[in-house]
């Protein structure tokens, strides 16, 4: 019989949040990065019973010393697991934050092709979700560190740039003023952006800075009326799935390297279509449930489970980029 | 969507307890709900001291627990538990686990009663009468255990030497428990170095035997795997999902476990027989669940045939 699999496991540690019920965190991204073949080190930063988007929610935050005693003294010092990438989320304090940066060094020590894909969950829609101590740290640390991708809203793009963004023009300033302020962060994608009042669409946009020639791209995504709870999350994990290639195709073949844009037209693609799916599945629920009245219905779950035949596509189809002009008019 | 929750151990690195259970049962369709009674680094075979993390303290599961409850009674299928670290979060297990039963009269409810294994405790004494107390109560509400030879011992409170002591042990606990699966006998019913015997008993029918060839490695997480994949088929069996018997369904957990297990050794070195503590050898020995992807609803059962005898 054959024992072999077609499955060549790449490796992330994957340190975010945990809910029991529902996909936000750790559980939006591990299920699909699973399944895309990822073997996933999952340390969750807290445990709840579900998202604070529900009215009630239970559970407790891990203290930093224990995370940083399992990573540090248990995933590198005892077991020396080589991975590909380290995908960090919401972290509950900036305790977490400074350990982080420190032990990820570490690791970077003994493992040159790590890639630390960074969200930095600040906020969104203009409010603070963390704690304003927050904002000076993850300035400090991405001053300070080598970032392979971070992945901003719009809001935690402004708040990290301190410029608005209400243009293609001003976009291109925040991502000069980003660059200026932090130069060791080696690609950007800012989410979600607002530009105008047209209500269709939203805006992503994404600069690669370790290629010099490369222009600032975006994307024109259409907009499902609905609000979805860890889409962002499962952005960020599906992201580093088509961007980050497996250590030994990057050692045999290093300009083997998808684009940045590409990797994003995917990421995209991919994402819209589980939200699609999501919002079908859930729309008996709306139209018999409490959320009758909103405007924009909150869907508090992801379908993921539902969606993962998705998940195993070869080739995913892709969003079509446009070039941010040097001048704008 | 099947909604199941298990409660169980979670390992940053590796595949045992929530980590074996959870991506084999979503790849099968089930919305997976996790509740990690402890976060470790890794599992305890890499060598006590190479564990960091901690473990669920009792007032914190028993919030997360109640917390479910609250926020969706109505949504569970089917809940699972494996290890629990102590006394106290057995019991909040069976406590909440009980409400939920009560509130979803057509949900199951598998109990692995993680204690030891081979004649060692893992756990302290003070668990056992936890686990009795659950299995064996008049009121209980438990339909599958997953006991091995030991566990099943210390829940009947008497050793089982023979078969016919065997069959007794299982008379006894169905009285309360619809369905028994004892995952390995031990040699002094079938003195054979070359295969695992494991007895799937339902109440009111013949036990079956069924015979696995013992793969010569050391494995960790099969138990969890095991129930996982086993509260899937009973689950399909009860909804009326699968025509296949309960023997058959046991036989293809059998035999997606044995699929599981080559794969795992033949990705890991050759010639190395792990052993216990070598943090090293036991990371080359975790379950390879994310590379058999594909076996967990591939693999049917109609491969191979495990049935050994009727006990």
């Amino acid at each position: 019989m054959d024992y072999t699999s077609p499955i060549k496991c790449r490796k992330v540690l994957s340190i975010q949040s945990h809910v029991i019920h529902g996909y936000v965190g750790n559980k939006a991204a591990t299920f699909p990065l699973q399944y895309r073949g990822w073997d996933v080190d999952v340390l969750n930063t807290v445990q709840f019973s579900n998202h604070p988007g529900y009215e009630t929610f239970t559970g407790y935050k891990y203290d930093p010393k224990t995370l940083q005693d399992i990573v540090e003294n248990g995933l590198v010092d005892s077991l020396h697991i080589d991975y590909d990438a380290v995908l960090t989320g919401y972290l509950p304090s900036v305790e977490n934050l400074q350990n982080l940066a420190h032990i990820i060094n570490k690791m970077k020590e003994t493992n040159k092709h790590l890639k630390w894909i960074l969200d930095p969950v600040l906020g969104d829609n203009g409010r603070l979700y963390v704690s304003g101590d927050n904002v000076p740290a993850y300035k400090t640390l991405l001053r300070e560190n080598t970032i392979y991708l971070v992945t901003p809203n719009q809001f935690e793009m402004e708040t990290l740039t301190e410029i608005t963004i209400s243009s293609l023009e001003t976009l291109r300033r925040s991502f000069q003023e980003y660059h200026r302020l932090y130069p060791k962060t080696e690609r950007i994608v800012v989410t979600s952006l607002e530009l105008n009042s047209d209500d269709s669409t939203y805006i992503v946009a994404c600069c690669d800075t370790t290629n010099k020639d490369d222009d600032i791209w975006f994307f024109e995504v259409p907009k499902i009326k609905a609000h979805f709870n860890g889409s962002g999350d499962l952005f960020a994990a599906l992201l580093l799935d088509i961007l980050v290639p497996s250590r030994s195709l990057e050692v045999n073949y290093p300009s083997n390297h998808i684009p940045l844009h590409e990797a994003l037209g995917q990421t995209l693609w991919l994402v819209n279509e589980v939200l699609e799916r999501t919002f079908e599945l859930a729309r008996p629920l709306l139209v018999n449930g409490e959320n009758v009245d909103q405007e924009i219905p909150k869907i508090k779950d992801l379908r993921l489970i539902q969606c993962r035949a998705l998940f195993a596509l070869d080739c995913i189809p892709s969003l079509t980029p446009t070039r941010v002009p040097s001048t704008v008019v | 969507m099947p909604r199941l929750l298990a409660t169980q151990s979670h390992v940053v690195h590796g595949y045992v307890g929530n980590k074996a259970a959870t991506f084999p049962l979503q790849c099968l369709g089930w919305d997976v709900d996790c509740c990690n009674s402890v976060q470790f680094s890794n599992h305890t075979g890499y060598g006590m001291d190479k564990v960091f993390g901690n473990i669920t303290e009792q007032h914190h599961l028993d919030q997360l627990l109640s917390g479910l409850f609250n926020n969706f009674p109505k949504e569970y299928n089917a809940m699972l538990s494996g290890y629990l670290p102590n006394k106290d979060s057995v019991r909040c297990m069976g406590t909440n686990y009980k409400r939920f039963k009560m509130a979803n009269k057509d949900s199951i409810w598998l109990m692995d009663p993680v204690m030891g294994d081979e004649g060692v405790l893992y756990v302290s004494e003070d668990v056992i009468p936890e686990y009795r107390a659950l299995a064996l109560s008049e009121d209980s509400k438990v339909d599958i255990i997953t006991p091995n030879q030991f566990e099943l011992e210390i829940l009947y409170d008497k050793k089982i030497n023979s078969m016919d002591e065997l069959k007794l042990a299982l008379l006894h606990l169905h009285k309360t428990i619809p369905i028994i699966v004892v995952t390995s006998c031990n040699s002094k019913i079938f003195d054979d170095q070359e295969y695992i015997y494991c007895i799937a008993s339902m109440k009111g029918k013949e036990p079956i035997v069924y015979r696995v060839p013992l793969i010569d490695s050391y494995f960790t997480g099969v138990g969890d795997l095991f129930s996982a994949l086993l509260v899937d088929k009973v689950f399909s069996l009860l909804t009326g999902k699968s025509n296949q018997e309960f023997a058959q369904q046991v036989n293809a957990v059998l035999n997606i476990i044995q699929r599981v297990l080559h794969l795992t050794k033949s990705m890991g070195p050759k010639n190395i027989k792990s052993k216990i503590g070598s943090a090293l050898d036991m990371k080359e020995m975790e379950l390879r669940i994310i590379e058999a992807r594909d076996l967990f609803t591939e693999c049917n059962g109609g491969d191979e045939n495990f049935i050994h005898s009727r006990l």
